[in-house]
C-alpha cells in the first residue's frame, strides 16, 4: 500500500491539510493508552521481576536472580508442562470439534440457526461459571458417575477431577466444550467463503463429498486453521479462571497453570517479583506463539498486495 | 465582596460542623462473604452503626489470596482500607511496611493485655504495640464422632492416641465404613496432617511448622506422621470423597452415618447445624489424640488489622472498631454463631455456647498450664504465606501420590529452603 | 415428493438411500453433539428448581420430583453473599452500568482506528497497528498492580468508572483488530472517488464505512459485552463494596468452600448472571458467523 497523495493545492488546501492530520489525531489517544498498556505496564513488571520486591513493589535490583528460582521451583517446572500438554490436546480437540460440527452445519441443514446457537452459547458463559459446573458434573459423589450409578451400572466410573492423572483432561474437555463452538463459527465462516465454483467443478468431476472436503474446501480455507489455533493457543497460556473454578489446581498441585502460579506469588504469598517473573515468563511463551504467525501474516498481505 | 464575605462564613461552618459532628467512618476488607460468617459480620456492622458509625465493607471470596490481592491493590492505589481481615505472620509482615496504624492508647485504656489470650499477644502485637484486633480462638485439633456410627462399630469413646483411633477405624472397616471423612485439598490435607504431627510428636511440630526447622521436616518423627497419614488416606477414607468430594459432601457423608470420624476445626459446628445435625449430641467432638495423654491445643485466631489512615473519621472509625471487637458482647456473638471461642479469656461460656465450645475453653486453659499450647501452621498462624505454601504444597502432593514418607519429608524441607 | 416418480429406476433409489444413510448420520451426530452442549445448562436450569434436600439425596443430575421457584428469589434478592443479605440484584445492576458503556465506547474506537488504520494509512501506521494488537494478548495478572496504580493516581480506583477505562482501553487492540480487518476489504477506489467529490474524514465515515458496518459491529459488541461482563479477576480487585459486579458474587457463590452449597440458590444464581450475555448472542449469534467471515478472519 503507498502512501496517499499530498493534497492537491484547492482552494480548501488548509482545510484537507487540517483533514490530513485528523485521522492521525484521532488515533493519539488510542495509541498512547494502548502504549501505556502494553509497553509500560510490560517493562514495568520486567523491572519489578529484576527486582527484590516481595510484599509490595520495591525497587532494590536483584538481577535475574528470581528467574533462577523460578526455573528451579518444581510447582513452576509442572505448570509449565501441564500448559503443553493443556495447549496440545484442547487446541486440536476444539478445533477438531469445530471442525467437524461446522461441516455438519454446512451440509444445508434444517433450523441452522437453532444447531448453531446450542454449539455457540457456551462462548457466552464465564470461564467461573463453566468451571463450576463442570465440577459438579465431574464429582463422583452427585455428577455424572452418580447418576449413571444409580441408573444400575454399579461399576461405572467417571472420576476425572479425583485422579492426579486424569485431572488434566477433565480441564481439556471442559475446555473444548467452551471454545469449540467458536472454532466452528470460525471454520463455517471459511466454509462459506469457499469458492462454489470450484466446489461445483469437483462435483461434476464426480468426487465424493469427503474427497471435495479434502482436496478443495480445506486446503483453501488453510488461513482459517492457522488463526483458529493461534487464538486458541493464546486463550490455553491465559488459563486461569476455569482451571481455579474446575480444580484449584488440584488434585495436589497436578492441574497448576503458569497463570495460577503468578497470582498465587504475586497476592497470596507475597513473592512479587519471582511472581512477576513468571509472568514475564507467560508473555514470551505467548510471543514464541505470535512472533511467526505475525511473520506469517506480513508475509502473505506482501504477496497478496503483489498479486494485485 | 460580599459574596466572599458569604462564602467564607458557609465554609466555616461547614469546618464547624465537620468536627463537631464527625462521624466515625469505617471500610472493613474480608473474607467472611457468605452463610453464618456473612451473619456474624453483619452483626458487628449494625452494632458499629448502633454506636453512631458509618459501616462499609467489602467481602471477598476465594480464601485469602483474592483478599490480599485486593489489599495490595488497595494500598498500590494508595488508599489502604481502615480495617482487614489479616492473621498470623501477615500481620508482622504488614506491620513491618510502616503502614498498620498504633493501637497502644485504646489498649491501655481498655486494658488489653489482661484478659487476651497470652499466645495471641506476639501474634497482635508484633513489635511490641497494638497493630490488630483478635476476634476468636479456634481450635483446629478437633476429632469428630458420629455416634450412632460408632456404636454399630462397638467403638465407645472417640479415641485418645494414634493407635486407638486405628484400632477402631479396623471396627469401622470390619462393618463396611469408612473410618474418616476427608477430602483432599491443600488446606484440607495440610489440617489433617499437622493435627497428626501434633498428636504424634508436639515437639516436631513446633520445630518444623512454627520455626521453621528443615532438620525437623526431615526427622524421623515426620517420617512417622507421615506414615500415618499414608495410612489415614489409602485405607481410611472414601476414594471418592478423597478425590472427588467438597467440604460439603464430606460434612454430610459423616452427618449421615457413610463415615465414623473427621478431622476439622469448630467452625464445622456451625456446618454441622446447618444441616440439622447436633454437635455434642448426634455427633461427638474432642480434642484429637494425644499419644502423650497430655491436653493439645492448635490455636487459629481471626483478627483486624488496621491501617493508617488519613482522614479523622476513618482515625475515629478504627478506634471504635477495635473497641467493639473486642467487647464481651460482641465476642459473645460473633463465636456463638460460628463455633470458635472468645478471643477474651474473660467471657462466660456457660450459656448459649454449645458443648464442644465449653471443651474447647477448658482444653485451652489447660494447654497454656501444659505448655503445650501451638499456633496452627495450616491456618495461617505460623510461618510466612511463602513457607507455608511449600509446605501445603508437598503435603497435599503426598496425599495425592505415591511418594514415599522419606520423600516427602525431604521434599518439605527442600521445597522451605528454596524460598529462603 | 417428486423423487417418488422415479422411485422404479434401482439408480435413483439408491441414491436416495444414500441420501436418507447421510441425513441420518448428520442429524445423529448434531443431536449427539447437542446432548453433550446442552447437559450442563439443563442441570443448571434444572437444579434451580429442586429443593436443596431432593439434590443431596438424588445427585445433581435428575429431573425435578418438586418444583420450588424460592431459589430464584433468594439468589436475587435475599441470599447473603459479599457479606450482605442482599442477593445478586446491586451486582447485577453494577455490571450493566460497567459493560454498556464499556461496550459501546470501546466499538466505537475500534470503529475509528479500524477506519483510519485501514484508509487513511501514513507512514508507519502498519507498525503502530502491531503494536497496539500486542494488547490482546497481555495476561490479567500482568496488568492487574499497574492498573491499580494508575486508577489510584487518576482518582478511578474502587469505582466502575475506573473499571469502565480498563475495560475501554483493554479492548480497543480487539475492536481495532476486528473493524480494521473489516474495512480493509472496502474498496480504496470507492473512497479515493469520494475524497475526488470532495467529502472528507468525516463524511466518509458516515456515508460510506458505517452503513456497511453493522456486521462486524454487532461481532465486536458480542465479543466485548461477553468478555466485560464475565471477567472476574479486575471485577474482583478493582472494587469494593456495593460497585462490585456480578462475577464477584458468582465467585462468592461458587468459591464458599466452608459453607453449605446450596446448589438451588447457586444454579439460580449462575443462570442469572448468565442472562445478559446469552441473550446477547441469541440475537446478535447469526450475524456473528457473518461478521466473522468478513472480519476477524482475515
Amino acid at each position: 500500500m503507498q502512501p496517499k497523495p499530498p493534497p492537491g493545492l484547492t482552494p480548501n488546501g488548509l482545510r484537507m491539510r487540517l483533514g490530513e492530520w485528523l485521522p492521525f489525531a484521532l488515533l493519539v489517544p488510542s495509541l498512547i493508552a494502548s502504549f501505556v498498556y502494553v509497553f509500560v505496564f510490560t517493562g514495568w513488571t520486567f523491572y519489578i521481576s529484576l527486582s527484590d520486591s516481595s510484599l509490595l513493589p520495591t525497587y532494590g535490583w536483584v538481577g535475574f536472580e528470581n528467574y533462577a528460582k523460578l526455573w528451579s521451583s518444581r510447582r513452576w517446572n509442572i505448570a509449565y508442562n501441564n500448559l503443553f500438554f493443556f495447549s496440545t490436546f484442547y487446541v486440536l480437540g476444539a478445533m477438531a470439534v469445530g471442525l467437524l460440527l461446522a461441516i455438519l452445519i454446512d451440509q444445508k441443514i434444517r433450523a441452522e440457526s437453532l444447531w448453531r446457537t446450542i454449539f455457540l452459547y457456551p462462548l457466552a458463559v464465564s470461564f467461573v461459571v463453566t468451571g463450576t459446573v463442570w465440577s459438579w458434573l465431574y464429582s463422583p459423589v452427585a455428577g455424572i458417575e452418580f447418576m449413571v450409578q444409580s441408573l444400575g451400572f454399579e461399576n461405572f466410573e467417571f472420576a476425572l477431577t479425583a485422579s492426579r492423572d486424569l485431572a488434566i483432561y477433565a480441564v481439556i474437555i471442559t475446555g473444548v466444550w467452551q471454545s469449540s463452538g467458536f472454532a466452528m463459527a470460525l471454520f463455517l465462516a471459511g466454509l462459506r467463503s469457499v469458492d462454489q465454483d470450484l466446489v461445483k467443478a469437483a462435483q461434476i468431476d464426480g468426487a465424493s463429498s469427503f474427497r471435495i472436503y479434502r482436496r478443495v474446501i480445506l486446503p483453501s480455507i488453510g488461513p482459517i486453521f492457522i488463526a483458529v489455533a493461534v487464538i486458541m493457543l493464546q486463550f490455553a497460556i491465559k488459563t486461569f479462571d476455569l482451571v481455579v473454578a474446575l480444580t484449584g489446581g488440584g488434585p495436589g498441585i497436578s492441574t497448576t497453570f503458569p497463570a495460577i502460579f503468578v497470582y498465587d506469588l504475586m497476592f497470596q504469598r507475597g513473592q512479587i517479583a519471582q511472581g512477576a517473573g513468571a509472568a514475564i515468563m507467560m508473555l514470551l511463551a505467548l510471543t514464541v506463539v505470535l512472533v511467526p504467525y505475525s511473520l506469517w501474516m506480513v508475509w502473505r498481505r506482501r504477496r497478496d498486495s503483489g498479486h494485485g | 465582596m460580599r459574596r466572599a464575605i458569604v462564602l467564607g462564613t458557609a465554609l466555616g461552618a461547614l469546618a464547624v460542623c465537620g468536627s463537631a459532628y464527625a462521624q466515625p467512618k469505617t471500610l472493613m476488607l474480608h473474607q467472611w462473604e457468605s452463610g453464618s460468617d456473612a451473619a456474624a459480620i453483619a452483626k458487628l456492622g449494625e452494632m458499629f452503626e448502633a454506636a453512631g458509625g458509618a459501616w462499609e465493607q467489602t467481602a471477598i471470596a476465594g480464601h485469602t489470596s483474592n483478599t490480599l490481592a485486593k489489599l495490595r491493590a488497595d494500598v498500590v492505589a494508595g488508599s489502604a482500607p481502615a480495617a482487614v481481615q489479616l492473621k498470623g505472620p501477615e500481620i508482622a509482615e504488614w506491620n513491618a511496611t510502616g503502614r498498620t496504624a498504633n493501637l497502644d492508647d485504646l489498649a491501655t485504656e481498655e486494658g488489653w493485655d489482661e484478659v487476651v489470650a497470652p499466645e495471641l499477644l506476639p501474634v497482635m502485637k508484633p513489635t511490641g504495640s497494638w497493630v490488630a484486633a483478635p476476634m476468636n480462638i479456634h481450635r483446629i485439633n478437633w476429632i469428630w464422632g458420629n455416634k450412632a456410627v460408632m456404636d454399630e462399630a462397638g467403638v465407645a469413646d472417640l479415641p485418645a492416641t494414634w493407635d486407638e483411633y486405628n484400632a477402631a477405624c479396623e471396627q469401622a472397616a470390619a462393618i463396611g465404613k469408612a473410618c474418616l471423612a476427608h477430602y483432599s485439598a491443600d488446606w484440607t490435607d495440610a489440617t489433617t496432617f499437622e493435627v497428626v504431627l501434633y498428636g504424634m510428636h508436639p515437639e516436631t511440630f513446633k520445630a518444623a511448622f512454627v520455626e521453621g526447622d528443615l532438620d525437623a521436616m526431615r526427622s524421623d518423627e515426620m517420617i512417622a506422621a507421615l506414615d500415618q497419614m499414608r495410612l489415614m488416606v489409602s485405607e481410611h477414607v472414601d476414594p471418592d470423597i478423597l478425590g472427588g468430594g467438597d467440604y460439603d459432601a464430606t460434612g454430610q457423608s459423616l452427618g449421615n452415618g457413610d463415615a465414623m470420624f473427621q478431622i476439622m476445626g469448630d467452625w464445622f459446628i456451625g456446618n454441622l447445624k446447618s444441616w440439622g445435625f447436633e454437635p455434642g449430641a448426634d455427633i461427638a467432638c474432642a480434642g484429637a489424640p494425644m499419644n502423650s495423654g497430655q491436653p493439645g491445643f492448635i490455636l487459629n485466631s481471626d483478627s483486624v488489622v488496621f491501617f493508617e489512615q488519613s482522614d479523622p473519621d476513618f482515625i475515629e472509625g478504627q478506634r471504635l472498631l477495635a473497641s467493639l471487637i473486642l467487647s464481651p458482647d460482641f465476642q459473645t456473638i460473633f463465636n456463638q454463631a460460628k463455633g470458635s471461642i472468645p478471643a477474651r479469656l474473660d467471657v462466660d461460656l456457660s450459656e448459649g455456647f454449645n458443648p464442644c465450645q465449653q471443651v474447647a475453653q477448658a482444653d485451652l486453659t489447660a494447654s497454656i498450664e501444659a505448655g503445650t499450647l501451638v499456633r496452627s501452621m495450616a491456618h495461617n498462624m505460623t510461618v510466612l504465606q511463602k513457607f507455608r505454601g511449600a509446605m501445603m504444597e508437598v503435603i497435599t502432593e503426598f496425599v495425592n501420590s505415591d511418594m514415599s514418607s522419606e520423600e516427602a519429608a525431604n521434599l518439605m524441607a527442600d521445597e522451605v529452603e528454596a524460598q529462603i | 415428493m417428486v423423487d417418488a416418480v422415479f422411485a422404479d429406476d434401482p439408480a435413483a433409489r439408491a441414491a436416495q438411500r444414500a441420501y436418507f444413510v447421510n441425513r441420518v448420520v448428520i442429524y445423529g451426530l448434531l443431536g449427539v453433539f447437542s446432548l453433550i452442549y446442552l447437559l450442563p445448562l439443563a442441570v443448571v436450569i434444572m437444579n434451580s428448581f429442586r429443593p436443596l434436600p431432593e439434590i443431596a439425596e438424588y445427585g445433581l443430575i435428575n429431573i425435578p420430583r418438586q418444583i420450588h421457584f424460592s431459589a430464584w428469589a433468594d439468589a436475587w434478592g435475599t441470599y447473603c453473599i459479599n457479606g450482605a443479605c442482599e442477593g445478586m440484584k446491586r451486582n447485577f445492576m453494577n455490571s450493566l452500568y460497567m459493560t454498556i458503556p464499556a461496550t459501546i465506547i470501546s466499538t466505537i474506537l475500534g470503529a475509528l482506528n479500524g477506519y483510519i488504520l485501514s484508509k487513511w494509512r501514513f507512514r508507519g501506521s502498519e507498525v503502530l497497528f502491531t503494536c497496539m494488537l500486542l494488547g490482546v494478548f497481555i495476561p490479567g495478572q500482568l496488568a492487574l498492580l499497574p492498573w491499580a496504580f494508575l486508577l489510584g493516581q487518576l482518582g478511578l480506583n474502587n469505582s466502575i468508572a475506573g473499571l469502565v477505562l480498563v475495560h475501554v482501553i483493554q479492548g480497543i487492540s480487539f475492536t481495532t483488530l476486528f473493524c480494521r480487518n473489516f474495512y480493509v476489504s472496502i474498496p480504496d477506489d470507492l473512497i479515493k472517488a469520494a475524497r475526488i467529490d470532495g467529502a472528507g474524514f468525516w463524511r466518509i465515515f458516515r456515508k460510506i464505512v458505517l452503513p456497511i458496518s453493522p456486521p462486524i459491529l454487532i461481532v465486536t459488541v458480542i465479543w466485548q459485552f461477553t468478555g466485560i461482563w464475565n471477567e472476574f479477576l479486575f471485577g474482583v480487585v478493582l472494587t469494593s463494596g456495593k460497585q462490585q459486579p456480578i462475577t464477584a458474587a458468582l465467585v462468592a457463590l461458587a468459591a464458599s468452600e466452608t459453607n453449605v452449597r446450596n446448589f438451588d440458590v447457586m444454579s439460580a444464581g449462575v443462570l442469572i448472571g448468565a442472562v445478559p450475555p446469552l441473550l446477547v448472542y441469541f440475537f446478535g449469534g447469526k450475524y456473528f458467523v457473518r461478521g466473522l467471515t468478513q472480519g476477524a478472519v482475515k
